[in-house]
């Protein structure tokens, strides 16, 4: 359910505001960051399941990009931009924590086995969001991330592929993938 | 690539992708061909499945989710702090480091500047022809902007200063002796060096009928 959305590179009160911030103005980077910040963290929310970890992450994600304004030159907007910035940051808190805190895609068990010892109880909530959210985090980042842009963020495949840095085809068929992976995901745990 | 990239096992036994089903529940595209979808019962009953299947996946996804009343706060005042620290010189020493705040830099430039002959300070965007006999008086000129603009970077140091001069004399030469005379102070008084010091006039002040004549040589 991809929605269309402007594309905040045309909006010219955006680009005023960039252009202040990049000289330093703290209340037009504040702005900017106020209208982006809700959007931002649903994405961080989705990527990493914790609240706790989607706030850090935003806060991260928005210091990073005060710190690196000057250098961004505007191919995108500001909006893909930070987006870009919030993606990275997601990969780089999975990296981390990899070696003690294992997310779900890597706790795959035998074939035909239960997935997992709450198999039962997510099979009798399967329908419900903590089934859903379960089995996104169960994906692999590569997919999650175009999954969580365009269902759960509404940015459109073209806007998805500015974020990831691939093309509007390639961005639609990883949120295909994806889609039919979180399908499999639900269908298994029914 | 397509979107129908799997194995053929992922085709209803009508010959229908279950991709393309999956698509249409999701982002709500029409049917590829409406008829055959409406009388076959293969479709019918995978839609209704994924129907099921995918509502509540759209329901979390039309979840109002902000982000909380904190973090723009939290996330300005890094952004402050940040700005601050960018608007120190710093001077590192075996002994330690010393942070001189740009507006003691500024502060510094200006009463060095002022204290160079036929020059006061003046504020603001501009202001011509302070009348004869009067001082110029910064107050009244002041505009949102200060005398000084400084820039830091490490131990160097840019300064812009907007000064006024008396009528009569060299810009020029008062010009160069307003950079010396900042250089030197900021040298003497922080040990920062000056790389550039970009002089603005921005008034004239007409001296008193009575005045003696400007000697241009000046001190």
């Amino acid at each position: 359910m991809t929605r269309s959305t402007d594309d905040d590179s045309a909006d010219p009160l955006e680009a005023v505001r960039v252009e202040l911030a990049r000289d330093g103005d703290e209340v037009a980077f504040a702005a900017l960051a106020r209208t982006h910040q809700d959007r931002l963290y649903r994405v961080a929310l989705r990527m990493t399941g914790s609240p706790s970890d989607a706030q850090d992450v935003v806060q991260e994600t928005l210091l990073q990009a005060w710190q690196h304004l000057p250098g961004f030159r505007g191919d995108s907007g500001f909006g893909t931009w930070v987006t870009r910035i919030l993606i990275n940051r997601c990969h780089n808190l999975h990296r981390a924590r990899r070696p003690v805190d294992p997310l779900p895609e890597e706790t795959e068990s035998a074939p035909g086995m239960p997935h997992s010892p709450a198999a039962d109880t997510l099979a009798v909530t399967a329908l419900s969001r903590d089934a859903v959210r379960q089995a996104l985090l169960a994906l692999p980042l590569d997919q999650r991330a175009p999954l969580v842009l365009t269902t759960f963020a509404g940015y459109t495949f073209a806007e998805t592929g500015r974020i990831l840095g691939v093309s509007e085809g390639a961005a639609k068929v990883r949120a295909h993938r994806a889609r039919r992976a979180l399908a499999t995901q639900l269908r298994e745990w029914r | 690539m397509t979107d129908h990239d799997g194995p053929d096992s992922d085709r209803l036994p009508c010959g229908v992708h279950a991709d393309d089903l999956l698509h249409q529940v999701v982002d709500g595209t029409p049917p590829r061909d409406p008829v055959h979808q409406a009388s076959c019962p293969h479709c019918r009953a995978t839609l209704t499945h994924l129907t099921e299947l995918w509502a509540p996946v759209l329901e979390m996804a039309r979840e109002d989710v902000r982000a909380p009343a904190d973090l723009l706060q939290a996330v300005m005042a890094e952004v402050r702090a940040l700005a601050r620290a960018g608007w120190s010189a710093v001077l590192n020493d075996e002994a330690g480091q010393t942070q001189i705040a740009a507006r003691v830099v500024g502060a510094i430039a200006r009463l060095a500047a002022e204290s160079v002959p036929h020059v006061s300070l003046a504020l603001g965007g501009g202001r011509v022809a302070t009348p004869a006999g009067e001082h110029t008086d910064p107050s009244a000129v002041a505009g949102h902007e200060s005398a000084t603009d400084v820039g830091l970077a490490g131990d160097r140091v840019v300064v812009d200063v907007q000064i006024a001069v008396d009528l009569g004399v060299s810009m020029p030469l008062v010009a160069q002796r307003v950079r010396d005379r900042i250089a030197e102070h900021l040298r003497a008084q922080t040990g920062l060096t000056t790389t550039e010091v970009n002089v603005i006039v921005v008034d004239v002040r007409p001296l008193p009928p009575t005045s003696e004549p400007l000697r241009t040589t000046l001190r």
